[in-house]
């Protein structure tokens, strides 16, 4: 299982650590070994465990079982505090720090006792030392809300330095970068791993990992599924490691190709749409979706895929290309204008934008139909009859655990989805778009909704299916696209594809012809 | 083993528990006010007996608490729709005093002899239609360029004030009697004025009530108030569902400024009979944000609050011949809404006390997700 690759020593060590949430183990028996001054990969789906993992080790939680060890001796992180005591610093993706505090006094927040009575010059030199040794260019001086996103992550890395981390675990560092951006950051990491620092690398960017880590580990459905030396392995194996080929072939022979050739319910030509800071999120993209038909779009998240969903939403503004759905151009409609009507959509953001999580089951089984008879009638609203349509679609849809009057963000992920479907499919519509309609959903919950999908495309619609879980796109697509730096740059019908040509185009690789 | 509370959050009380801590929260505050008017060397039995007596108890009494109640209904149920939404209108203030110079305006200008309820309906109207364009004047820089709504509406306030006063201090408006020798309004026409019902109550109250039933019952039972309610609870859920999200924002504070307009309007109509900024200007606005929170923005529940607060206001005078500071009903006020603010941790949570240490739930709630 394990290749060392670089003699380096052993710092840190989890030994068959499981943390499981309400029965579900998110890490299970998880076997980790870190070296001193190694850049360690650690690569997984989804919901594959690596973020409990993190988690543990930076002390956010405790371990059901298993233990670490850090330089030859078991220890136990109470809080976040602890592990940063033993030289554990996390740079989560989401930062933390106080944007009208300069960057030296966040070096500072939160320290306790004598480590606070430094003066502010002193910790202003300390961190132009550090960020020079290190390669990390910030101002001490300098305001957090003056920054750019590049350097308010160096300021995390900073900060952890700055409090003697000796391993850094970084929680998908690139996911809010700029590519040169991205490029300064592992130059600093190959600086601090030289200096023997040691890295945890986390990603689902297969690309990032092959070119900065010296080791990887690969974990599926929270196991330790492989740690191989980098320079011995390349992305298509990583691929199968990551998706699981074992079960490849009998999910392609589920796949029952439907093509009743009947109308083009969606064509989508050129597409260019922006992102939240203006950038091109979707940069020509071109598919079609024919009735009767499932087209899956696989892809690492953040390639563009929310604002595509988006824009065929008529929620986002589109820069460039054109949208028709159900034969009628959409591309400057808005969602408004009633042009999304043929439209059943199941957004990734279940509670706050698929349902209002504030308001009962009954008005969420509404939120679109409110206007319609027999829902409503000369602008009131027909309250027995909402309710009969509400338990009428609880029943068919077998959704649980609603208490009328309650709002539904007590309810559970699997049964908030079901009522999203419930009230998406019994609407009129050409086409079905879904974007990640399983994810964090258990398997009786995941089988329910694939059911509704496939049932919905067998009824004669169209289904354009958005998934970070490869083996679900290839279970229900009759064709399989992939979704890489806005633009769609492979298409496969189950029976040409190629799981491992489709990893290394996810990845962002180019390949050949 | 040492005892431990622990707290959950929960969604819906049980509806003992909505009776019993608000009662609880106005016994608190009644207590804790009993202990100060003591400390201060006054009888407290007889400074709450002098509250009720002055208030509540008898016909009279009852009719000064329900003039006053009358706008603080209004003002409150302004308060109330727009910070359910989510939006922060503390411009009832300025939205009443427009309401009030417009209403007065048409009073003047319509001819005196055309009948009562036309007169009233036009003026009620007038001041409605006042108070919405100026709650406007922040609603649409609020739902285009996103500027925020305390800024403007408070400062809009200001305006208004200035506007008023200017009208009868600072200049010959059409608004001053030209006869008095000190600057004052002119009286409006008897057929503009609110017939009463009793002593100095006036029928203000009745379109008060019906306006906090109409508006309850809209945002049950329309399609337009379920639209409101969702755009409230999650703005992007709305625009998925195809809603128009920045036309419900400022149709919302348009009629939270109406409200606040039809509030000077009937204060002018019903009680000051003429465009007086001093009385105008009594912070009915601001108390009705007052009413709104104790009402926990309910529109039904912003009626017994707002008679509760204007009972305690109007008792202030009687406490004054007792020798009572008037200041006290500003004790009570707040106490009350310190308290009931206090109470709504224990609407919100729950709070068990166990003899050993509970389980805590680890994690994130249960789902893995990265």
């Amino acid at each position: 299982m394990e290749t060392t690759t670089k003699a380096g020593q052993e710092i840190l060590q989890v030994r068959e650590l499981t943390k499981s949430f309400y029965g579900v183990a998110a890490n299970d028996n998880v076997e980790f070994s870190l070296h001193r001054g190694e850049v360690h990969g650690l690569l997984g789906e989804n919901g594959a465990g690596k973020s409990t993992l993190c988690s543990v080790l930076a002390g956010l939680y405790r371990p059901d079982s298993g233990e670490v060890w850090i330089n030859g001796r078991p220890v136990q992180f109470r809080s976040p505090l602890d592990a940063s005591e033993q030289g554990i610093g996390m740079v989560y993706q989401h930062f933390r720090l106080v944007s009208s505090f300069t960057v030296a006094e966040n070096m500072v927040l939160g320290l306790k006792g004598r480590d606070r009575t430094v003066s502010l010059g002193q910790v202003e030199g300390k961190v132009r030392e550090l960020a020079s040794r290190y390669g990390l260019d910030v101002e001490p001086t300098a305001h957090v809300w003056q920054l750019s996103v590049g350097e308010q992550q160096r300021v995390e890395i900073l900060r952890q330095l700055f409090r003697g981390a000796q391993i850094l675990i970084l929680d998908e560092p690139t996911a809010v970068l700029a590519p040169q951006e991205a490029d300064r950051l592992f130059d600093a990491v190959r600086q601090m791993a030289d200096q023997d620092h040691s890295v945890i690398l986390v990603s689902h960017k297969m690309e990032e990992i092959l070119s900065n880590t010296d080791r990887v580990t690969v974990l599926r459905g929270g196991r330790n599924v492989g740690t191989l030396g980098t320079s011995e392995t390349n992305a298509a194996e990583l691929a199968k490691m990551m998706v699981g080929s074992e079960h490849l072939p009998e999910a392609i022979q589920q796949v029952v190709g439907q093509f009743a050739d009947k109308g083009l319910v969606l064509s989508v030509r050129e597409l260019e749409v922006e992102g939240d800071r203006g950038t091109p999120a979707v940069d020509g993209a071109s598919l079609d979706v024919v009735a009767g038909q499932i087209v899956g779009v696989a892809g690492v998240a953040g390639n563009g895929q929310r604002e595509f969903q988006q824009a065929i939403a008529g929620q986002r503004q589109v820069a460039g290309g054109s949208i028709m759905l159900g034969g009628r151009d959409v591309t400057r409609l808005g969602s408004a204008s009633g042009s999304r009507s043929g439209l059943a959509y199941v957004p990734e953001d279940r509670l706050g934008t698929g349902l209002a999580s504030g308001m009962t089951l009954e008005e969420n089984l509404i939120l679109k139909g409110y206007k319609e008879l027999p829902y409503s009638r000369y602008g009131m609203l027909r309250p027995r009859l909402i309710a009969a349509r509400a338990e009428q679609l609880v029943e068919d849809f077998d959704i649980r655990g609603s208490r009328s009057g309650l709002p539904v963000s007590l309810m559970s992920g699997g049964n908030l989805q079901k009522a999203i479907l419930a009230r998406e499919l019994t609407r009129p519509h050409d086409l079905l778009l879904a974007a990640s309609p399983t994810r964090g959903l258990d398997i009786a919950a995941t089988a329910a909704v694939r059911r509704h999908i496939r049932a919905d495309a067998e009824n004669g619609g169209a289904v354009l299916l958005f998934s970070e879980d490869l083996s679900e796109i290839i279970e229900l697509s009759d064709r399989i696209l992939v979704m890489s730096r806005g633009r769609i740059v492979g298409s496969y019908t189950p029976e040409t594809l190629d799981i491992g040509e489709l990893g290394l185009l996810m990845s962002g690789a180019k390949v050949h012809g | 083993m040492s005892k431990r509370a622990s707290i959950s959050p929960r969604a819906r009380p049980p509806w003992t528990v909505r009776v019993v801590v608000p009662t609880a929260s106005l016994i608190a505050a009644a207590v804790v006010g009993g202990l100060v008017i003591s400390m201060s060397g006054n009888d407290a039995f007889e400074a709450y007996r002098t509250i009720l007596d002055s208030s509540f108890n008898g016909v009279r009494p009852l009719t000064r608490t329900m003039t006053l109640a009358t706008p603080l209904i209004l003002t409150g149920l302004a308060a109330a729709i727009a910070f359910r939404m989510k939006v922060w209108n503390i411009g009832g203030e300025g939205q009443l005093y427009m309401g009030a110079v417009v209403a007065s305006g048409l009073a003047l200008a319509i001819p005196s002899d055309i009948p009562k309820p036309l007169m009233i309906a036009a003026i009620v109207l007038g001041g409605a239609a006042a108070g919405a364009v100026w709650a406007g004047l922040a609603a649409i820089p609020k739902a285009y360029f996103n500027a925020d709504e305390v800024i403007t509406t408070l400062m809009l306030n200001f305006v208004a004030l200035s506007f008023m006063n200017y009208l009868i201090f600072g200049s010959t408006s059409f608004w001053k009697d030209p006869k008095s020798s000190f600057p004052q309004g002119l009286r409006i026409p008897e057929s503009a004025t609110m017939p009463r019902m009793s002593y100095r109550l006036h029928y203000g109250i009745i379109i008060a009530v019906v306006a906090a039933v109409l508006l309850w019952w809209v945002l049950r039972r329309t399609t337009y108030g379920f639209e409101v309610r969702a755009v409230s609870d999650s703005k992007e859920a709305s625009r998925y569902a195809g809603m128009r999200v920045n036309s419900k924002l400022i149709s919302v504070l348009a009629i939270s400024g109406a409200l606040a307009g039809i509030a000077g309007a009937i204060e002018v109509s019903g009680v000051v009979k003429r465009l007086d900024p001093t009385v105008l200007a009594s912070e009915l606005g601001f108390t009705g944000i007052v009413v709104a929170a104790v009402a926990r923005f309910n529109c039904l529940g912003v009626i017994p609050v707002a008679v509760l607060l204007a009972g305690l206001v109007v008792s202030g005078s009687s406490l004054q011949r007792l020798g009572i500071p008037p200041e006290i009903v500003f004790l009570l006020q707040g106490l009350i809404f310190l308290f009931v603010a206090a109470g709504e941790f224990f609407l919100a949570n729950k709070v068990t006390i166990a003899s050993t240490v509970p389980v805590q739930p680890a994690g994130n709630g249960g789902l893995a997700n990265e």
